[in-house]
């Protein structure tokens, strides 16, 4: 049992760990926000997500307020781009999926939400697959402590069974459903026009569509300046690289930059 | 009558062609210290100047630990040298020092003309010292006073001039300043008036030339203009209205006010033309006139300022200094949970608003609070006397009844001693939002909070629009995707195959071992008393009948073995005498069948 305990512990630290609250005050940021000095606040913003703290990990608070300045600095394309982070990170926020649907209604992109992203209201796809692991290696201890102690009890070790089953499961659904997982071959276009979807990497290859500012796409191939993308509805060619942002930012160095 | 400010097409037109030339001009941003080092109880001046552009965004306040710099005011030079036009915009701080050391005032960045340029910093030491040996020896840049409009429109004269007065009768000035002792910080308001004779027309230029060292003169806002009667000449004048504020203690002789001007006296007429009834058929006017450059001046002013007192100096002291009352408002006093509420101090009354800091908030347990936007409203032009607002934004961290309380301290140069005004707590009911909930919040939104293991769950009900206040780490990829977890996974592995093996290990050693084990202790236990000299037959044959029954041989041999050993021992258990030595011939014959059954091995290595 001590050593049960002992692993129970670790795991439950690890899990603390994972997330932290962060000694940053965004405190004089949200009140330049509050007079009214957006500008400014959305500069503080920056600022502080250019900060050393964030090197390893994102805040979708900080996130979500940035995004809210884009929108009142007239910037609605880098807003959604922000939002779309703040629901990377916490994929059940539902103010960050309100103004990213209203936005990108604005810009004139289709906003699908799905019965999984509702489900994330309710519980993440985080707390799903800690939980659900958790829930797993108690069930799998609980029936080898079963087996040994108490065999004839079945119930207990079909119980203990099903909870090792069911708590794998359902930490494999929250992997296999958590945006974080593609989102690193995932992109933004930023541009402020529409950029030209190309059948080859070339100014000159056969143009097959557009896509709109704020339109999410999957990155499927790099190629130097030109980067091979799907918009999710059939629609893939090449685009250049600058006019994509990808979802998950480039991470500030350690020692801030 | 001076029509001082009637020129405004001229102005425009200036405008235009320096706001067309300033637009080529390079841009250019310096800070300079009026003085490097200072002594304690006295004050420097910083001054910033930006150079090539018309506006620019500057801090109003440059936090340095131990100094106190604040945005006084600021003034615009435009200059035009062989037809090209440059202007400069010099923003004033003032630089009080809260405690001695040496400091670097850092870099300050300006915003201008669409771009950020930033100064060098500034290394400045306050030494500690009376405040009677901080005679300056750099000179303290002179406050830049407005452009004044390049001319006045010439009047008609009200009567015929026949003889050219001399220039101190032809224009003049006056200044009067309230008080000839003041403090460090104090706004004292002064007045300075030019005169011109209204015989004749005049032209302004330039500005007034007003300031000293370690004195900051306001700005100068547009004169007023009026008539005067001296010695029985009537004056045109000029009173120009402004604040003068010194920033360091001592006596201090500022120059006269001037003010450059250029006058229209009559000039000699060619012959022919100087005779006087000439001169009234056109009005009492000559129609021959030459122009006079004056430099009209005031006297000098002596002031003795004085520091402001250290003993008894309030900790909630920020730098005012004048005659103030205070009032607090809370604009909501019933707010949503988790959202903000506001508390509104006014500091009203008279004297150095720009360098006033805000109130110090006193009962602030369970409220966060930010530091306040603050607004002034003049209720003069020179902005000595008005109101300053302090907009707290409060947002309650526990349930609140009361508002905060505000403490507010500052000179009083009439009274010569601190005042401290305090405001009390007003009543305003607040409570958090839910603990799950970042402060900011109100309308309900749906949340992640459930089933979360993560501890601050900041996804919970949030207005729409506002931007939240707590700051929590998260991964950019999922936690499969974490060495930590993969970690953490192979652990519980070990951990569940190390349990599984000690419960059995446990559960063996409960149960005497394995049956291998058991029945090779047995058939060892079973060999030795068969060995044994000292057991009886009975017990010779008990054992020997065990043995060659947990032998693993075909049953054919060992019933054929075990059969007699059963007959002999039942015949010496339920015979006659059995309980005897076996001897020992009987013992190694026996030992030989038992060793029959497998062969080769002796009997304490059964397979």
């Amino acid at each position: 049992m001590k050593h049960l305990m002992t692993f129970l512990l670790t795991l439950g630290l690890l899990t603390v760990s994972l997330c932290a609250v962060v000694p940053v005050d965004s405190g004089s940021a949200n009140a330049q926000f509050h007079a009214g000095r957006t500008a400014e606040a959305l500069s503080s913003y920056r600022t502080l997500l250019a900060s050393s703290a964030f090197a390893k990990a994102g805040s979708f608070e900080l996130w979500y307020n940035r995004g809210l300045a884009e929108e009142k600095t007239g910037e609605p394309v880098a807003a959604s781009l922000s939002f779309r982070r703040a629901l990377i990170l916490s994929p059940g926020f539902v103010p960050a999926r309100r103004q990213l649907s209203k936005i990108l209604e604005s810009l004139g992109v289709p906003f699908r939400e799905t019965p999984i992203d509702k489900a994330f209201t309710l519980i993440s796809p985080e707390a799903m697959i800690l939980g659900g692991a958790i829930l797993g290696w108690l069930g799998l201890l609980a029936f080898v402590v079963l087996f040994y102690a108490n065999r004839e009890k079945k119930g207990y070790l079909a119980l203990a069974l099903v909870c090792f089953v069911l708590g794998h499961g359902v930490s494999l659904a929250g992997s296999m459903t958590d945006p974080r997982r593609v989102a690193a071959s995932q992109g933004v276009v930023t541009s402020k026009t529409s950029p030209t979807l190309r059948a080859t990497p070339a100014d000159s290859g056969t143009a097959a569509g557009t896509l709109s500012p704020g339109t999410l796409t999957s990155i499927l191939s790099r190629n130097g300046a030109w980067w091979y993308v799907s918009d999710g509805s059939g629609h893939t060619g090449w685009i250049p690289s600058d006019t994509i942002t990808p979802l998950i930012p480039a991470l500030p160095s350690a020692s801030g930059s | 009558m001076i029509f001082y400010g009637h020129t405004g097409w001229r102005l425009s037109l200036a405008a235009v062609l320096t706001a067309a030339s300033l637009h080529a001009a390079d841009v250019s941003v310096s800070a300079e210290l009026s003085r490097p080092d200072i002594t304690a109880g006295t004050m420097a001046e910083l001054q910033l100047k930006v150079t090539g552009a018309q506006t620019a965004d500057v801090p109003k306040e440059i936090d340095v630990e131990g100094l106190q710099i604040r945005l006084t005011g600021q003034s615009t030079q435009v200059q035009m040298v062989n037809f090209k036009v440059s202007s400069s915009v010099v923003y004033s701080y003032i630089v009080m020092p809260l405690r001695t050391g040496d400091f670097t005032i850092p870099a300050i960045g300006v915003q201008a003309d669409g771009r950020r340029f930033v100064t060098s910093a500034l290394p400045f030491s306050v030494r500690p010292g009376s405040a009677a040996s901080s005679a300056a020896s750099a000179p303290i840049p002179q406050p830049m006073l407005p452009q004044m409009p390049p001319g006045m429109r010439p009047r008609q004269a009200p009567r015929p001039a026949p003889q050219v007065p001399s220039a101190n009768r032809l224009a003049f000035g006056e200044i009067h300043c309230a008080k000839k002792s003041i403090y460090v910080g104090e706004m004292v308001p002064v007045e300075i008036q030019f005169f011109f004779d209204a015989h004749y027309p005049v032209q302004v230029r330039g500005k007034v030339d007003f300031g000293g060292e370690g004195v900051l003169a306001e700005r100068f806002p547009d004169p007023k203009e009026s008539h005067e009667e001296r010695d029985g000449v009537t004056y045109n004048v000029l009173t120009f209205h402004t604040l003068l504020s010194a920033v360091k203690p001592g006596s201090v002789d500022l120059a006269p006010a001037k003010l450059d001007s250029q006058m229209q006296i009559p000039g000699g007429a060619p012959p022919g033309f100087d005779d006087p009834v000439f001169q009234q058929l056109l009005g009492g006017q000559s129609p021959f006139t030459q122009s006079r450059d004056l430099a009209v001046k005031t006297a000098p002013l002596h002031l003795d300022i004085m520091p402001l007192p250290k003993e008894k100096r309030p900790d909630s002291f920020g730098g005012a200094v004048g005659q103030f009352d205070i009032d607090a408002v809370v604009a909501n006093p019933h707010p949503a949970p988790g959202d903000p509420a506001t508390l509104l101090i006014k500091i009203g009354g008279k004297g150095n608003f720009k360098a006033m800091g805000p109130p110090v908030l006193t009962n602030a347990e369970g409220w966060r609070t930010y530091p306040p936007t603050d607004k002034f409203d003049s209720s003069d032009e020179l902005s000595y006397t008005g109101v300053k607002s302090f907009d707290y934004t409060l947002i309650a961290q526990q349930d609140r009844q009361l508002s905060p309380g505000a403490e507010f301290s500052y000179f009083d140069p009439v009274a010569q001693q601190y005042v401290t005004l305090t405001t009390k707590p007003l009543p305003l009911v607040s409570t958090p939002g839910s603990a799950a909930v970042p402060p900011l919040s109100g309308a309900v939104a749906p949340a992640s909070a459930q089933g979360s293991p993560i501890p601050k769950q900041s996804t919970g009900p949030a207005k729409e629009g506002d931007p939240l206040g707590e700051i929590t780490l998260r991964s950019w990829t999922t936690p499969v995707q974490r060495p930590e977890f993969l970690i953490a996974s192979l652990a519980m592995i070990v951990a569940t195959v190390a349990l599984a093996g000690i419960l059995y290990l446990r559960d063996l050693q409960a149960r005497g071992g394995s049956d291998r084990s058991r029945r090779r202790r047995r058939i060892a236990t079973l060999w030795s008393v068969i060995n044994a000299d000292t057991s009886d037959a009975i017990s010779v044959y008990d054992a020997a009948v065990e043995y060659a029954g947990m032998m693993d041989v075909p049953e054919s041999a060992r019933d054929a073995v075990t059969g007699p050993l059963k007959e002999q021992r039942d015949k010496l258990k339920y015979g006659t005498g059995g309980s005897f030595p076996l001897p020992p011939a009987e013992r190694e014959s026996l030992l030989a069948t038992l060793r029959g059954l497998s062969p080769g091995k002796t009997g304490g290595s059964i397979s």
